[in-house]
Formats: structure tokens, sequence, C-alpha cells
């Protein structure tokens, strides 16, 4: 009666198609949910190589998209993947057996971020020798240098990146494109293909005067000092300038290093800010001051030091091409701001000096290398780009989606294979499409509350204590897609359908009553019709049919009897 | 009594959670009995017929095990095995099997109970109830029959809209705006039961061979002239029919286009 193995999904859960990288999410989810954690987690290593980093510092686009939030709210789904990698990481991760190389051309790639990583790892499982090339001494790009280790703790990105090791990607640190690396010399040296991911390295200017003074480090510098824990002096009050996530963690950290007082400065108001709300939440709660609607003139100083930021308030003006409100200086409104230390953080553009010249559009403003959007080819043969270098300034995951997309780009250009064929996105569905059906139905959780999702630390209480609870949590999970490709031999497979008996059935309505989807509807001759799409084979409706004339296509009632006459057999036997 | 030689049917949910256990039969050491179980989508799906059906094939206890509410993966399927469960012990009560022997347990991570404890309650259970009269070489016919009528009623269609609108009708209003309370609700299904049940007996009787009132009346212990209303209404809808008339006295046979 059980299907151990689960039919190939045609169409996608919400959650995966939200997610750059595509990862199972249903599929760890349920996983979970049985409690195989261990299972979970190689799951998610499938699609790509970041459980734990993902679990602490994605900003879950997932979750946003979880389909489950029409009804209460999203289930936690970055809080469970990192209590299921955190547990791998702590039982003791087994090593796993490097994979063989069956592949001879040799594939390059430059910056051991998350995208060149996620790149390489995906190469090296299709069996190609991969060559990381990472100019720090450390591999992990913006993972290691920029976010904080009280968000990201440095052995976690470690261990993850120990795993890419393990399975025979080869990271050269110490290595600089343009100068230690040229796409010459790998030519040169044999390799086939070269995927450019080198991140946006530098925090932008924000081209006013007195920019250079003693006392202003750049956001991105100030957090690499702090990740490579080098002696920052912060003084007594800190400005940090910018909304978005790095601003966030450059305040935070100011915190932790001593600043008494630690103020945002951010143009717009709290409702435009880029960073994660919960990490707002988090730095208010660490007491870090922020003020909207304000935006430096000048940084005044003396002696050649930072004194006092001089400020112009700004209010808001018609959207603008991002969609939100553009900021309009108000006349006459300079103030001042007493500081030691000013951190700009609004934003960051690639190192110009890596990127040869060959790749840029001329007029482009900014150094970011031009590709196709589907196949991350750049205007050289062979040659790819992705990640903040392409996007500009993003997130992991983003990223992580970037360097898969350039692996099968790469893989399919050493094959010899079409790069745009069949690379469409996936379409995107639920099994539930009358939610008022749904939340009619459903008296459990209480209304929804003002915020969608668990924030980080709720989630962490919420799900650190217990492998029961993050399989409850997991639990939430309505298991909105049509099949999760869990591929874990489970006992039942969700791709059951009910089947009317049209001779039978007499129009009753007591199935559709049942359904706990709506699947079910009549025909002009009221006569019961299953909808395939959002049948989920529960089989509710054919243990509650008057006439009995619905039926299961796998689990049938004859199934389930042969079954429990084997039981008793069984018991005749003891 | 050793609960080893006990026959128990463990029918479970899919989604009910058993800890990092691959499968509960192989934590048999700890419990009392060898759990076999019957996994299905929900416990909602498992049709009374089939619980009826186990019985009647000789099973000693019937023990299902759910998602405790409010959660269902299947939004209410639990609620639905609830109701159900109410129902077949109505049925076996009136078939003559205690109705100890069928256990509908929620399980829950949130709960202290563990899966073990539920299986070893039933056990415990069970060790009191004892051996089923329809298990072994000869099965108790009485209790066979009527578990068999039982079974009949249950997947007789006046049960079954019953069963199957219960929520509907007690927890909404129904097309006429009208609600009917929970206790006016299980006034009429134990009417209705009762009668099925006998009704369905007369049916299997009156099947073997063309029985009078007074033949019916002295095998199911009931008044004759109870049996008679039965059969009218039985003759009504077409379940039985006039065979001969022996004397004075008229033989029913069954009719098997119901």
């Amino acid at each position: 009666m059980a299907s151990s193995v689960c039919t190939q999904a045609k169409r996608l859960p919400p959650c995966r198609t939200a997610c750059p990288a595509h990862v199972n999410v249903q599929g760890y989810v349920s996983l979970i949910q049985r409690g195989k954690f261990k299972e979970a987690v190689e799951l998610i290593r499938k699609d790509m190589p970041f459980p734990a980093i993902c679990g602490r510092v994605c900003f879950s686009p997932c979750e946003d998209a979880c389909a489950r939030l029409n009804l209460d709210q999203a289930v936690a789904i970055r809080a469970l993947k990192r209590i299921v990698a955190d547990i791998e990481r702590e039982q003791g991760r087994v090593k796993p057996e490097p994979i063989p190389k069956t592949r001879t051309e040799k594939v390059a790639i430059i910056g051991a971020g998350p995208a060149g990583l996620a790149g390489a790892y995906d190469l090296a499982k299709l069996g190609y020798p991969v060559t990381v090339f990472e100019r720090m001494l450390e591999p992990g790009g913006m993972m290691f240098y920029a976010i904080p280790s009280f968000r990201l703790e440095k052995f976690v990105v470690a261990n993850e990146i120990a795993y890419i090791k393990d399975i025979g990607v080869e990271i050269k640190t110490g290595m600089e494109f343009g100068k230690d690396v040229t796409l010459e010399r790998l030519r040169n040296e044999g390799y086939e293909a070269v995927f450019i991911s080198i991140g946006t390295q530098v925090s932008r200017r924000m081209n006013v005067p007195g920019e250079d003074l003693e006392g202003v480090v750049r956001g991105l510098k100030f957090l690499r000092a702090f990740s490579l824990g080098q002696h920052i002096d912060v003084g007594e009050k800190v400005a940090v300038i910018g909304g978005g996530n790095s601003a966030i963690d450059a305040a935070r950290t100011a915190k932790r290093l001593g600043a008494e007082k630690v103020m945002v400065l951010y143009r717009r108001t709290r409702n435009e800010m880029p960073a994660l709300p919960h990490e707002v939440e988090a730095a208010e709660k660490e007491g870090v001051a922020f003020h909207f609607l304000v935006s430096p003139k000048r940084i005044i100083g003396e002696n050649g030091k930072v004194k006092a930021v001089e400020c112009l308030r700004m209010r808001l003006g018609e959207p603008d091409s991002s969609g939100r409100r553009r900021p309009i200086p108000i006349s006459f409104s300079e103030h001042q701001y007493e500081v030691d230390l000013v951190i700009p953080a609004i934003g960051q553009i690639p190192e110009g000096s890596c990127v040869p010249n060959e790749f840029l559009d001329e007029e482009a403003k900014v150094a970011l290398i031009p590709v196709d959007p589907v196949t991350m080819k750049t205007r050289i043969p062979g040659v790819f780009a992705g990640g903040d270098i392409v996007s500009g300034q993003a997130s992991i995951i983003q990223a992580v989606g970037a360097g898969k997309q350039a692996a099968v780009s790469i893989h399919r250009y050493l094959t010899g294979q079409d790069l745009k064929a069949g690379r469409e996105e996936a379409e995107e569905t639920t099994w539930v499409k009358d939610w008022e059906i749904l939340k009619k139905k459903s008296r459990r959780y209480e209304a929804p509350t003002e915020k969608t999702r668990l924030s980080f630390e709720e989630a962490e209480r919420f799900l650190k204590e217990t492998k029961r609870k993050a399989m409850f949590e997991a639990f939430r999970c309505i298991g909105c897609g049509p099949c999760s490709e869990c591929l874990a031999g489970i006992d039942l497979c969700e791709e059951d359908k009910a089947v009317v008996d049209e001779s039978r059935c007499t129009g009753c309505n007591t199935c559709a009553i049942v359904c706990p989807v709506g699947a079910i509807e009549k025909n002009e001759e009221e006569i019961a019709q299953v909808n395939e799409d959002l049948c989920k084979g529960c089989g509710i409706c054919a243990a509650r049919c008057p006439e009995r004339a619905i039926a299961m296509k796998q689990l049938t009632d004859e199934n389930i009897l042969s079954c429990a006459l084997a039981a008793i057999r069984r018991g005749e036997l003891t | 009594m050793n609960p080893k030689n006990l026959r128990i049917v463990c029918f479970m949910c899919n989604w009910v959670f058993c800890d990092e256990k691959e499968s509960p039969v192989s934590q048999e050491s700890q419990i009392l009995f060898d759990a076999n179980i019957v996994r299905v989508m929900c416990i909602g799906r498992v049709d009374p017929i089939i619980i009826l059906e186990t019985f009647e094939k000789g099973a000693d206890g019937v023990l299902l095990i759910g998602c405790t509410p409010p959660d269902c993966h299947f939004i209410e399927g639990n609620l639905y095995a609830e109701r159900s469960v109410v129902l077949l012990k109505k049925l076996l009560a009136l078939a003559g099997l205690d109705p100890e022997r069928l256990e509908l347990r929620w399980s829950s991570p949130n709960e202290e109970t563990s899966f073990d404890q539920i299986l070893t309650d039933f056990a415990v259970q069970m060790q009191k109830v004892g051996v089923s009269p329809l298990s072994g070489e000869s099965p108790n016919e009485q209790v066979l029959l009527n578990v068999l009528a039982a079974k009949n009623a249950a997947a007789n269609f006046r049960l079954r809209v019953l069963a199957g609108r219960e929520r509907e009708l007690t927890e909404n209003t129904n097309v006429y705006g009208e609600k009917i309370s929970q206790e006016e609700f299980n006034a009429l299904t134990d009417e209705v039961v009762k009668a099925e049940v006998i009704r369905q007996k007369i049916h299997i009787l009156t099947r073997q061979k063309p029985l009078s009132v007074k033949d019916l009346a002295a095998i199911i212990q009931m008044k004759p002239h109870s049996v008679l209303r039965h059969i009218v209404d039985m003759r009504r809808k077409g379940m039985i029919g006039l065979d001969r008339v022996e004397g004075t006295t008229p033989l029913y046979k069954a009719l098997e286009a119901q």
C-alpha cells in the first residue's frame, strides 16, 4: 500500500518558488514533522550548502510566501532550518565522502562568497574539478567578514565551508583577482569555464563635505575590522548612517564595542527601511536610537577629527523607481548631532580595480558586470558572473540562487547544451484555492497578530528548547504544494486522489461538506466531481459518503482492511 | 491475560509524531503488546465499516491514534473521527461487544503522554476486557450476527448521512436555518442506530431462509410486535418481501436490491 518514492512534482509550493535558491522547503519541513532531522539537513544540502548560515541570517522570502499566512502566521521556516542544522553540528557532522571527479573540464570560481561557493558546490556534485580563488585569508566572503559574529558565528561559517571542501572543492585563499589570478592565466592553466562572483567590496560614499575626516569609518570596513578582531575606538557617541542590514549590524556592533550612545540616521521612515524588522527591533532593545527623516549634509570636524554631523530634515514625496517614497529635504532645517564616530552604511559598490574593463558597459556608472539574467553569461565566452557583482548588494540566498544558476549554465556550456532551454520560472501553486473555506473551518490558532511571522528571538525561544517543539512547528505546515518530493520513503504519499463512482452518487453534498480543501464540486447533473489539483488524498470524504460512491485511488478501503487483517494475523502468530 | 496474546490493531494517522522512531513497531520491547500499526492518511479516513470488519474478523481491540485537536493536517479530520468513534461505540454496545475495545487517543508533541504510554494504557485496558468472543476457531454466533448487522448498518445510507452531516447539522444550521442541538441529534442517532441494527439483523436472518415474525422475535429476543413494526418499515423500503404463508403465518424473505 505504501508508495516508497514520491512522484516528481511538476509544480512547486510557494515557499520553494519564492526562495531564490529554490530550496525544497516543504520537503524538509515534512521530514522535520516526522522527526527525521538528519534527513532534513541532507535534503537542504541537496539544494544549497548553507543550512546553518541561512537558518540564521536569511531574510526568508519563503516565510513571506508561506500559504499559512492566509490562516494565521507563517511557519517559522528559517528557525526550523537553523534547528536541524545546529542539531547536526552539535551531534557531530559525519564527514561526507569526496565526490569522484568524473569530468575533466576544470572550472575556476573567483570569490569564495555565497554565490561562488554555492556554484562550486553544485559543480563539484556534477563531478567537475572546481577551484575557488579567494582574495582574503578566510573563505566565506561577506558571511565571514561582514556579518558580525553575534548574528552569525564564525564557526558556523567555517563548518559549512568545511563541508564544501570535504566533497572535493579546492579553495585557494590569498589570491586576488586581477593580480594573482587573471582570466588569461586561468585560460593558460587549462580552466575551461570561469565564474566571477567577487561581490561588492566597498561602502558607497555619501558625497558630503568632511567625509574623509578621521573618525569616519565606512560600514563594511568597520564590520570587517570587527570580524577580524581588530581594535576599534568607537568613542562615546556613534552615528550610523543608512537603514539597511549593514547599518543595523554596524550600530549593534558599535554598542557592543562600548559606545554609550549609538544612533541610526535614516532619511526615510521605519516603513521604508530595507533592514529586517526583527533586527531593527533587536537593535532598539539593545538601546540603539533611531532618527528617521534625517540626512547628513556635512560632517563637521575639529582638528581633523569628527565633531558633529549636520543633518537636514526630510519629508517623503512621491514613490521613486524602487517603489519607496522619495525623501525630499526641508530647507533651513539644519541641526547637528555631536558624535565621535560616523559610520556611513548606505550601500555597497564593487571595487572598481577588481573588475576587468572588458566586461563593463562604458556608459554604466557603477562597475557591475552586465550578464544575461537567465544564464549568467557575460560577453566573454566561457565566463559567467553572478552574485552582488551583477545585482548590486543583495542577500546571501539571492547570491546562492545566482551561483546555482551559473553552475547549471557552466554545466550546459561544457557539455555543449543550449544554455537557455527550459529555464523558466517554476509554476507556483497551493492546493488551497479558497482560503475562506479553510478560515471558516479552521478554529485552531488565534486570529493573526500584527506580526506576520515569529521574530528571530521568539522563534529561537520557541524552537530551541526541544526537537518536539520543532516538530510541532513543522506540523503547522499545511503542505500546500502537491508533492514535497522529500524522497524519504514516507509511509503515505499525498498524491492519492479521490474518485467518484458517478453511477452511485446521489448528489447529497456530504463529501463537499467534509472536504477540508473544497476540492469537490457538483456538475450540472448534481454529480460530485473531484478537482484533482486540490485533492490531497486525505480520504475523509470516502469514509463519509452515504452511498459509498467515493473511493481512493491508492489507499483504498480494501488496502486498509487487508493491512488490518494482516495485523490480526500477525497477532495470532505471537 | 498476557496482552501479548491479544490481537490489537492500531490505526494511526500518517501525521502523528512518534519521535525519531522510524516506525513505532520497532520499539516493541517497551510496549506490552505488538502494536500492529496501520498507517492511514488521516484518522478521519478510517471508515466505520473497516473498524467493524476488523472486529468481525477477530480483533480483540482497535486503537485509533490521531492528532490532538485543533491540529489536523486536513483541518478537522480528527474531529470527524471523534464523531465516528462515538457512533461506533454505540454500535459495538448494541452488538454485544464491550465499547472499551475501541479507543481513540490523541497524540501531540505538546502533550506529556508519550506514544509508548498510549499503547501501554490501551494494553492495560484490553487486559481487563480480555479476548473477543469473535476471535479463535469458533466465534460466538449471536455476537457475530450482531457485528455483521452493525457493519451493514454502518454501510447504510441512513446512518452514514447522519454521521457525515453531524457536524454540519449541530454546529451550523441546515438549509431551513434551523440548528439542531447536540442532545436532539444524539437522541435521533440513538434511535436510528437501534432501528438500523435490528433491521439489518432481520435482513441477514431472512436472507438465509424465510422466517416468520415469531421466529425472528425469538432469535433477536424482542417482542413480536416490535419486530412486526420493523418489518412493515422494511417492506416499504423494499428490504424484505413476503415469501409465502404457512397456515396463517406469513414468512418473510430478504430482498437483495435495497
